[in-house]
């Protein structure tokens, strides 16, 4: 698992490459609580490049949205098909914010 | 005190009759047949009635008449008191329903003797009458009841089957008039073993169906625990044989199919011989027997053993009542009918085979009437291949869940297994891995875990064997997913994502080890 940070205009950017799970999802929990404590509230997290992503990835975004709440943003762009489908089971689809490109995310 | 109505157009006849009688009995009176009759209907009516035949108006030939003419007077008794003594009179009244005929003038003694002996022949009458009735109302009852123990048996017994790829399964339980013991289950134990039950109690009656009922439960709740048709048998044996003091037994078949190998394990417990019909139509008998029938003597050990089933054989079980139909010259159906009906059937249509072979043997009793239960269960094993297997095992550490993943990531590749697939069974495998290893074990102790993968036509497996202390994950209540984000616990995700994504989920607890099997269909 590799994120890619960058800025575009208002938001942070993450790119992730590689699957979230429970061998991966720690260290993306840190990175991202890394990145809100130097001061980013407004996240695009791009996983095009993710397979797929079990509970604990989900437990990282949700924990990162319930962070955010009410100061910041959290936008989640560019799943598959199979992600796509967990996120409608587990209705993470009602409750965060998801586009279909990084691009509709961010304007 | 019984009641008399003395019926007469002449006062003084009356008086006369009154006055021999009243010391024995209730007198009533009437002057004519009009007042007859209405004394006769009255809810005081008479237990006897004394008629003159000459009366104006209505003569008492008519009043008899009108009386046994009517269902609420019949019963009364009449004795015709007359001054006319000719045998043609006595005759007519006689045939009219009257009991008896009295010729004035009267004698006292004769008049008492028979009034009392038609009083109480009445009785008599009146008590077998309500005694007959009694019993009618007895035989209705047990008639219900034959039919309510008819209805238990048969709602015991399934109408619909498993349905999977691999078999076509169909039965019927066809009861004689009277009940009896037959039963049949057809049922999945777990993902891939399939179980199969033929049994015939001794006897019949609601007995029966009771033993048959208790039978068919115990089976099916020691098979939930249990793929060993010997020790599943020799366990409802011992059950069985507690409390049974009506000595009652049945014979069984019990087998347990693995839908994906197709190897029948079974145990012959003093039941009559099933068949495996080939795909080019020559018959098998498994005739292996592994101990008497069930119920007749505790703490045997039964045998068991097994068989393979080719793809497109037919497993056909069946009870005596089968072979032992009568027709009217009392000659059998015999097996050597049914093995030449089965011959001749396309029995790979399991449902048109039994349904045939039912008409067949009603064509053969010919109106006979069946006097045993008769049942017959029977599946086509079409059979899945197995296409490719792996299997990994990992120690409990977190990190060595990532080793399970690409291993799996291998299967699918070399398999070409869709890519959805992998990615929906991978995340499964992350999550109840992930279960295991963090809340799994009670010591620091190195644990394995068994992971194998099996790809079926059209079937991914995936099982999950560890030694954990016993936990099933499926147990667990449905996360609710309409909660906002601040409601929504962290936890318990994962498990309602599997239940999601997998076609069937299931959990045993088999010699000390979870096993979590886990299928989805493919195209």
């Amino acid at each position: 698992m590799q994120i890619t940070q960058s800025q575009i205009s208002d938001y942070k950017l993450l790119e992730f490459s590689g699957n979230l799970d429970t061998a991966t999802s720690p260290a993306a929990e840190k990175e991202i609580i890394e990145c809100i404590e130097n001061g980013d509230l407004k996240f695009v997290f791009n996983f095009e490049q993710t397979k797929y992503m079990s509970s604990s990835g989900l437990r990282v975004l949700l924990s990162t949205a319930k962070k955010l709440k009410g100061k910041g943003e959290l936008k989640i762009s560019n799943l598959n098909s199979v992600i796509e489908e967990v996120f409608d089971v587990s209705g993470f689809s009602s409750i965060l914010n998801v586009y279909k490109t990084q691009e509709e995310a961010i304007s | 005190m019984q009641k008399i109505l003395v019926v007469d157009d002449e006062p003084l006849n009356i008086n006369i009759l009154i006055e021999l009688l009243k010391p024995k009995y209730k007198m009533m009176a009437a002057k004519n047949g009009i007042q007859a009759l209405k004394a006769a209907r009255s809810s005081n009516k008479p237990d006897l009635i004394l008629l003159d035949i000459m009366m104006p108006e209505m003569d008492g030939y008519e009043v008899c008449e009108t009386l046994k003419a009517d269902e609420a007077t019949k019963d009364i008794p009449i004795i015709f008191v007359s001054a006319m003594n000719e045998d043609s009179d006595e005759t007519k009244g006689l045939s009219l329903g009257a009991v008896d005929y009295i010729t004035k003038p009267i004698s006292p003694t004769i008049l008492q003797a028979r009034v009392q002996t038609h009083l109480a022949l009445k009785q008599q009458a009146q008590e077998i009458k309500e005694a007959h009735e009694l019993i009618k109302i007895q035989q209705l009852r047990m008639q219900d009841e034959l039919n309510v123990a008819r209805d238990i048996q048969l709602s015991m017994v399934p109408k619909t089957f498993p349905d999977f790829d691999a078999v076509d399964i169909f039965a019927v339980l066809e009861p004689a008039r009277e009940i009896g013991g037959d039963l049949y289950d057809v049922f999945m134990i777990d993902d891939e073993s399939l179980c199969m039950v033929v049994g015939d109690v001794s006897g019949k009656g609601a007995p029966a169906a009771l033993f048959m009922a208790m039978a068919k439960t115990l089976i099916k709740s020691y098979a939930s625990s249990d793929l060993s048709t010997a020790s599943i048998v020799t366990r409802v044996n011992d059950e069985l044989c507690l409390n049974n003091d009506e000595s009652l037994f049945v014979t069984l078949f019990v087998s347990i199919l693995n839908i994906y190998t197709g190897e029948l394990r079974f145990t012959n417990a003093g039941h009559n011989y099933p068949y495996i019909i080939k795909e080019d139509k020559s018959l098998v008998t498994i005739n292996q027997k592994h101990g008497p029938v069930v119920a007749a003597m505790d703490e045997l050990i039964y045998k068991e053993d097994s068989v393979v089933l080719d793809k497109n054989d037919t497993l056909f079980l069946y009870t005596d009542g089968v072979t032992e139909a009568m027709n009217n010259d009392e000659e059998l159906y015999s097996e050597k009918r049914l093995e030449k009906f089965l011959a001749n059937s396309d029995v790979k249509d399991v449902k048109s085979t039994i349904n045939n072979l039912m008409n067949d043997i009603k064509t053969y009793e010919d109106g006979n009437a069946q006097t045993d239960d008769i049942t017959v269960l029977s599946c086509f094993y079409t059979g899945q291949n197995i296409l490719a297997t792996g299997d990994i095992s990992i120690f409990n550490k977190l990190e060595n869940i990532a080793t399970v993943i690409d291993s799996f990531d291998n299967f699918c590749k070399t398999n070409n297994i869709d890519d959805s697939y992998n990615q929906k069974v991978n995340l499964s495998l992350d999550d109840l891995i992930n279960n295991i290893i963090s809340y799994g074990y009670k010591d620091e102790n190195e644990h394995k875990i068994d992971i194998q993968f099996k790809l079926f036509d059209e079937k991914l497996m995936i099982i999950i064997e560890d030694d954990g202390i016993p936990f099933n994950p499926f147990n667990h209540d449905e996360t609710d997913t309409f909660l906002s984000i601040e409601d929504r616990e962290i936890g318990g995700l994962g498990i309602h994502l599997i239940k999601k994504l997998m076609s069937t989920c299931r959990y045993d607890r088999k010699a000390n080890k979870n096993i979590v099997t886990l299928t989805i269909n493919i195209k």
